[in-house]
């Protein structure tokens, strides 16, 4: 190794201060005592030379490291990323979880809302569904007013009246494999309500087709209450007392559909059969002829 | 609230984005590989961006983030496996051949001289990085690493004896002559 010795301790000291000095972080004093050495110095000019040879080199080949391309795209793109996570130093998560609080509340009470709106209307359906059912179970089922062999169809309209005689078609035809026995006015013993009865067999089992009129009643069109929609008719359905009904609604009348056939099956006839009947009800119920309130009057003497 | 937070992403980028190139080229000195730099400068930038409410506005955002640089630096460097050069580099002996520093070579090579750098130990690398090549004054020098100005002082003295020194290496390496081979020995003024 080549070693440089000094001979003066005035030249090692000033050594000791020439980084400083290209750093200019001398005080004033110091530079000067430093520039009165290198003038004389060539040792020290030398070493200084040096120095700021090296320095230039450094800063040189320092300043031909780049960043990579796509660097500063990739700053930008997680800076992008980390601005719509930072929401003037509120961080996104705690946002999300205040939104995802407020949204649960929300949706508990609307939940819980809807709950308590679908617990009603089912409710309400099956008080409906079970004025069908009850005539059902009373007329057809306990009191068995149908007889063996179908009645005459002239016989039923008769029983029937003007006003609901030519509902008796639309069931037959609606009710495929199924044959009408009975057709009357009828009503369930302790209530003054009326009933349109059908009384029909097919499938080795009896239904029943039954219309009453509302008396202000309706039934709710929720979507967690309406089983099925046929030709634009809302059913309902419901297992009542080891019967199954589906209903729908007219204009003036609740229509039902009551066997055991199962809860499927019996939508599904009521499906075929409930369009026909409303078009054949809504038109009879627009002409509010004294015929008609007589003809219905009429039936609060029940016929069977 | 939207609208403001994408005003401050573009004040950001435009203060701190100027300063990219610098940052990388400290970070590229300072970690072994390339992609490890990339990190640290996407990571320091993303730290910036998250305190860029505290930054006041007109002061030396440049500083501001090579602070956060080197915060970020001397925290990954404690998990990783420290080199003993710094214990070495306090030997007496050691102190001696610093003291009878040999002449650099004329001619200095970029590769000679980074290769040179990459041989100094850490801790004065960056004291020197931040001092030639970088521009800081030694106070900012001091903030910036945390470490008193005579501390600062001491790292650049014997960091920039080390390159010399690892210069000098480098070159006679190569077979290159210094200056000092020919010079008349002790000469002094």
């Amino acid at each position: 190794m080549n070693v440089l010795s000094f001979d003066s301790k005035h030249c090692e000291r000033i050594r000791g201060q020439l980084d400083a000095y290209l750093s200019n972080e001398l005080l004033v004093e110091t530079t000067s005592e430093v520039l009165k050495h290198l003038e004389t110095c060539v040792a020290c000019s030398r070493e200084l030379d040096s120095r700021m040879r090296v320095r230039e080199a450094l800063r040189r080949a320092a300043s031909g490291q780049l960043p990579p391309e796509g660097l500063r795209e990739a700053i930008h793109e997680r800076l992008r990323g980390a601005q719509f996570g930072n929401f003037g130093g509120f961080r996104a998560t705690s946002w999300a979880l205040a939104i995802a609080a407020l949204a649960l509340v929300i949706f508990a009470g609307v939940a819980s809302q809807q709950s308590l709106g679908v617990r009603r209307g089912r409710q309400l359906v099956s008080s409906v569904l079970a004025l069908g059912v009850s005539d059902h179970l009373r007329c057809a089922i306990e009191g068995h007013n149908y007889p063996a062999l179908a009645n005459p169809p002239d016989q039923l309209r008769a029983k029937l009246g003007p006003d609901y005689a030519g509902l008796l078609q639309v069931v037959e035809v609606r009710l495929p494999g199924f044959q009408v026995l009975e057709a009357h006015l009828c009503s369930v013993p302790g209530s003054p309500r009326k009933y349109v009865h059908f009384i029909t067999r097919g499938r080795g089992t009896i239904l029943s087709v039954i219309l009453t009129k509302r008396v202000g009643e309706g039934l709710p069109a929720g979507r967690f209450l309406v089983a099925e929609t046929s030709g634009g008719v809302n059913l309902y359905r419901a297992h009542l007392d080891e019967m199954d009904v589906a209903g729908f609604v007219s204009k003036d009348y609740f229509g039902f559909v009551v066997s055991d056939l199962g809860q499927d099956e019996v939508i599904q006839i009521a499906a075929g059969l409930a369009p026909a009947l409303r078009n054949a009800l809504g038109g009879r119920s627009e002409v509010r002829r004294p015929e008609t309130r007589r003809a219905l009057s009429v039936v609060t003497e029940p016929a069977v | 609230m939207f609208y403001r937070s994408k005003t401050r992403v573009e004040d950001f980028e435009g203060a701190a984005i100027p300063h990219l190139a610098d940052l990388y080229r400290s970070a590229s000195f300072l970690l072994r590989h390339s992609s490890e730099a990339q990190d640290l400068v996407q990571e320091v930038y993303l730290e910036a961006w998250k305190s860029f409410h505290r930054f006041e506005s007109g002061t030396n955002c440049r500083a501001w983030l090579f602070k956060i640089l080197f915060h970020r630096l001397h925290h990954l460097r404690r998990r990783l496996t420290k080199t003993s050069k710094t214990e070495a580099f306090a030997s007496p002996a050691d102190q001696d051949n610093i003291r009878a520093e040999p002449p650099v070579p004329q001619e200095i090579r970029d590769d000679d001289i980074l290769l040179a750098l990459e041989k100094v130990p850490v801790e004065f690398r960056e004291a020197v990085l931040m001092a030639d090549v970088e521009d800081f004054t030694y106070k900012e020098i001091g903030d910036t690493l945390k470490i008193p100005l005579g501390t600062v002082m001491s790292r650049l003295s014997r960091g920039r004896k080390l390159l010399r020194r690892e210069l000098v290496e480098v070159a006679r390496g190569y077979g290159i002559g210094s200056e000092g081979e020919g010079t008349p020995k002790g000469e002094s003024g």
